[in-house]
């Protein structure tokens, strides 16, 4: 409608973005850590990001428990009898059940040294890694009705989100420890932060030309404040810039490696808080 | 030839089941808000939101201008979306009658289901309420439920003075709105969603239920109400 007496909010808020920041984190820090167990140059990372990726995944729970509107509520998604499996949001739950139940096995098999068990687990942890930014993207895929959310681009690329997110605080974490590791995280977060672009321009190009509703939601998300987040931040500052950087001699230094880590960090938050917040603002004129 | 069913939830066709359904016709509708009023009694419906509401935009060049009013509510869809995002089961459809309804004691309020409803028939109920503890969570029309089960029309269908809104059963051929959807050119919101609607109108004009280019550029005095409802509704 063109002219309003009534006005509709946003369901969904910025804490989701956080959350996808998060679990994408998180998911990503338990592939690393497994990595551990079949090359060398991953071995550093064995502990640290596995401990920081359960930290990250305690949060994530916490957040999104606290988003709920009855947080106490939350054991319903684990009642077999209430379990809507047409909707994403059953299987993320079950999901994120599974993964945390697997990286507490794994926490007290590398505390034991049993190193074959551990390895399983890392295997079926990171199957279950996976699944959390894939989910997250379903989250918003599923709703047709949404520009920016409603195409089959947005579960993968949260899954090169959360490898590019993961691989930068990865690089915090291996710090100096190890040339090789450094080479191989350089390279995730560079082939990652690539895919993220190309997904990008290619989310840029359907909503410009897409309805109404996406020619709008591309205004909307390409110029004011969310424009400045959006482009500026995430696709220019949080993308192209690191890429570049990490592509010159500098970002193949330590320091020039710490910075694009950092740029993609605020890139990757910025990009996740974009597409969520983007997806909505139509809607609420209607 | 059977109608087309894509979904196992469709009520449409079934024998026997009613598939109730609301037609409004617009060249009656006045903009008086009595339906709103009337839903907000029978509902007890907190301030700030709404199971129904009368939109309007004011359409023509001065001095041949009139309101253009376009009553709301929840679409009670064949397939609806918010029944398929729910996580928990909590919303679902009634195949007898095809009401979506809401279980209030499982939503969670992860507030899936407004995000996927393409109308925007659904809202978070206030953290306190005076008569009544269902409280955040997420509520929506339910066509009078509690009415129609016991052979009464909606409240808002009773108390509408210009008659714009008719409600019955499109299962059967004889009800007044098979008559009007059969014969009138009617429409329904968002066809291109998929949802099947089960809200028609008489007289509608996509130029002023879509989306114009006003979203991006809306007149100053507009924003400062929107600003104003939303500082006003906790937004």
């Amino acid at each position: 409608m063109g002219d309003f007496n009534i006005f509709h909010h946003m369901p969904w808020s910025s804490t989701y973005s956080i959350y996808f920041f998060t679990i994408g984190i998180s998911a990503a820090l338990f592939f690393m850590s497994t990595l551990s167990w079949y090359r060398e140059e991953f071995r550093p990372l064995r502990a640290s990001a596995f401990y920081l990726s359960f930290v990250l995944l305690a949060i994530s729970g916490l957040l999104l428990i606290s988003d709920l509107s009855k947080p106490a509520r939350f054991l319903n998604i684990m009642n077999p009898a209430y379990l809507n499996f047409t909707s994403p949001l059953a299987w993320g739950g079950l999901n994120l059940l599974s993964f945390g139940a697997v990286s507490v096995a794994y926490f007290f098999m590398m505390r034991k040294n049993d190193e074959g068990t551990s390895r399983k687990l890392a295997v079926l942890g990171s199957l279950l890694a996976l699944g959390l930014p894939i989910y997250t993207g379903f989250d918003l895929t599923v709703h047709q009705n949404r520009p920016v959310w409603n195409t089959p681009l947005m579960p993968i690329l949260f899954v090169a989100l959360s490898l590019v997110s993961g691989a930068a605080v990865a690089s915090f974490l291996a710090g100096g420890k190890s040339e090789k590791l450094h080479v191989m995280l350089r390279r995730f977060m560079l082939w990652s932060a690539g895919a993220v672009g190309a997904m990008l321009i290619s989310l840029l190009g359907t909503t410009a030309y897409g309805g109404s509703g996406q020619e709008l939601t591309f205004m909307f998300m390409t110029s004011g404040a969310l424009g400045g987040i959006f482009i500026g931040v995430g696709i220019l500052l949080g993308t192209a810039a690191p890429i570049l950087l990490l592509l010159a001699p500098f970002g193949r230094q330590q320091g020039g490696m710490m910075l694009a880590a950092l740029l993609l960090l605020v890139g990757g938050m910025a990009l996740r808080y974009s597409i969520l917040v983007g997806g909505q603002i139509v809607q609420t004129y209607f | 030839m059977s109608e087309l069913r894509l979904s196992s939830i469709e009520t449409r066709g079934v024998p026997g089941k009613k598939r109730y359904a609301m037609v409004i016709d617009l060249r009656r509708c006045i903009g008086c808000d009595a339906c709103m009023t009337a839903c907000k009694a029978e509902f007890d419906v907190p301030v700030g939101v709404f199971r129904t509401w009368v939109p309007y935009r004011v359409v023509g060049t001065y001095p041949n201008v009139r309101k253009h009013f376009m009553p709301r509510l929840c679409n009670h869809c064949d397939d609806p979306p918010c029944v398929r995002a729910c996580p928990v089961g909590a919303t679902y459809k009634v195949e007898d009658g095809g009401f979506v309804l809401q279980h209030y004691d499982r939503c969670i309020g992860c507030k899936a289901c407004m995000a996927s409803c393409p109308y925007n028939a659904r809202f978070m109920l206030p953290k306190s309420r005076t008569y009544t503890d269902i409280t955040s969570v997420v509520d929506k029309c339910t066509f009078c439920h509690h009415r129609v089960t016991q052979g009464l029309a909606p409240a808002c269908v009773v108390t509408c003075i210009g008659r714009a809104r008719i409600f019955g059963d499109l299962n059967d051929p004889a009800s007044e709105v098979s008559r009007l959807v059969s014969t009138l050119p009617t429409q329904v919101l968002r066809p291109e969603e998929g949802t099947k609607p089960h809200v028609f109108y008489i007289g509608l004009d996509r130029h002023n239920s879509e989306f114009g280019r006003a979203v991006y550029s809306p007149l100053e005095v507009l924003e400062e109400d929107r600003q104003a409802f939303n500082k006003n509704h906790g937004a």
